[in-house]
């Protein structure tokens, strides 16, 4: 996980998640340039790149949206994890559709020999003072720039170099991205074409992407209550899922994940070393708490990865008081054996 | 998520989202009345 480089770091699933990715932007696009082609023949060349320019920009719009969905959606139900696994190879192929849609942006003002307009447009519009005129490609622009930096910055050499709270607070642009994106698209397309379906979709999709946040947001309400002084209560042993995790939160806002073995109980801070992945909602997988977002993997008694890897994360004590399991919200350093084990369970 | 990140999330995305929402509705009943039609610039 750690140890040596290598560009990417591929294995089987990753190869499937890909081609699946792939093959559905292909449908997409293909489809999309299909029927818009029937519908309303392309009478010249600048024609053909706009129904191409509306073909990716569509398309890449849909993977965004539903990019910023997965989180929300794997905190909801598990089953959505198996999407969040190989997520930035989802975000870097969003960032080539729309590499491929403002490069055709660019052709159609080259094949028409304007580009004096299209730099007229973006650099002495009087229209930037306006809400409606705005220059769009000015949007566009903005929201293609923070795709590429994120694109640019999703390999773990970066994660590395940055740090995981740098990276993962940086790639939180993301949100910034789409909410100019769907400026574009209000200010863009859906002003030039009065069909009611293009604001259904634009604001469906955010209305989509608005809810799940909202919902998920809500999900963790039970688990900020939780918190009291001192040792926090987590409940009763077999209230612990086996082979899975409570998450609990202590006063100071931090999450802890208590995880049962059969009959090992251990607590270790709920953000992996890795990419700051909630480690109480992966599960434990031969003998090591294993991440639900890239598999890292942590010995529960310990929170070391097993050898050769060399993350550690922060442990915390436990205790069975009552006939309950509680935990004591004071961080133990990373690495320190603080899991225990019960008798019984149940 | 660090406690960090997710008090800078739970800032960020609602304040964005009432942006973007202010922004779309605006856009959505300001929009022009339909012209003829004629060769128009890429959409997007």
């Amino acid at each position: 996980m750690s140890v040596g480089f290598q560009a990417v770091q591929w294995n089987r699933k990753k190869r499937v998640y890909d081609a699946i990715l792939i093959a559905a932007v292909a449908l997409f696009i293909g489809a999309f340039m299909t029927i818009g082609a029937l519908r309303n023949p392309p009478a010249d060349m600048p024609a053909w790149i706009n129904l191409r320019i509306k073909a990716f920009g569509t398309c890449a719009f849909v993977m965004l949206t539903i990019i910023l969905m997965i989180g929300p959606l794997a905190r909801l139900d598990r089953r959505f994890l198996a999407l969040l696994y190989n997520r930035r190879h989802f975000g870097v192929l969003t960032f080539l559709v729309a590499l491929v849609h403002a490069w055709s942006v660019a052709d159609w003002f080259l094949v028409q020999g304007a580009v004096g307009d299209l730099i007229a447009e973006m650099t002495g519009s009087p229209n930037y003072g306006k809400f409606i005129g705005f220059p769009i490609k000015a949007l566009g622009i903005t929201g293609f720039t923070i795709m590429f930096l994120l694109a640019a910055t999703s390999h773990d050499f970066w994660l590395a170099f940055l740090g995981p709270r740098v990276w993962k607070a940086l790639h939180m642009a993301l949100y910034l991205a789409y909410g100019v994106l769907v400026m574009h698209v209000a200010l863009g397309v859906m002003q030039e074409d009065r069909r009611a379906f293009i604001p259904l979709l634009l604001g469906g999709s955010f209305l989509a992407v608005t809810l799940l946040h909202l919902a998920a947001a809500w999900r963790e309400r039970d688990v900020a209550h939780a918190a009291t002084a001192n040792w926090i209560v987590v409940g009763a042993p077999e209230s612990i899922p086996d082979q899975a995790a409570r998450i609990v939160a202590a006063p100071n806002g931090e999450r802890i994940a208590v995880f049962r073995d059969g009959t090992q109980i251990g607590a270790l801070t709920n953000v992996c070393a890795h990419q700051n992945g909630p480690i109480g909602e992966g599960r434990i997988i031969n003998g090591c708490v294993t991440c639900p977002w890239h598999g890292y993997e942590y010995r529960l008694e310990d929170g070391c990865a097993p050898p050769p890897f060399t993350e550690k994360l922060a442990t915390y004590r436990v205790r069975l008081r009552d006939g309950v399991i509680e935990v004591d919200p004071r961080a133990l350093p990373p690495g320190t054996k603080a899991a225990m084990r019960l008798p019984s369970v149940g | 998520m660090t406690r960090g990140h997710r008090r800078f999330h739970r800032l960020l995305w609602p304040a964005l989202a009432l942006v973007v929402a202010l922004g779309f509705t605006m856009a959505l009943v300001l929009r022009p009345p339909t012209e003829p039609p004629e060769q128009s610039e890429p959409g997007k």
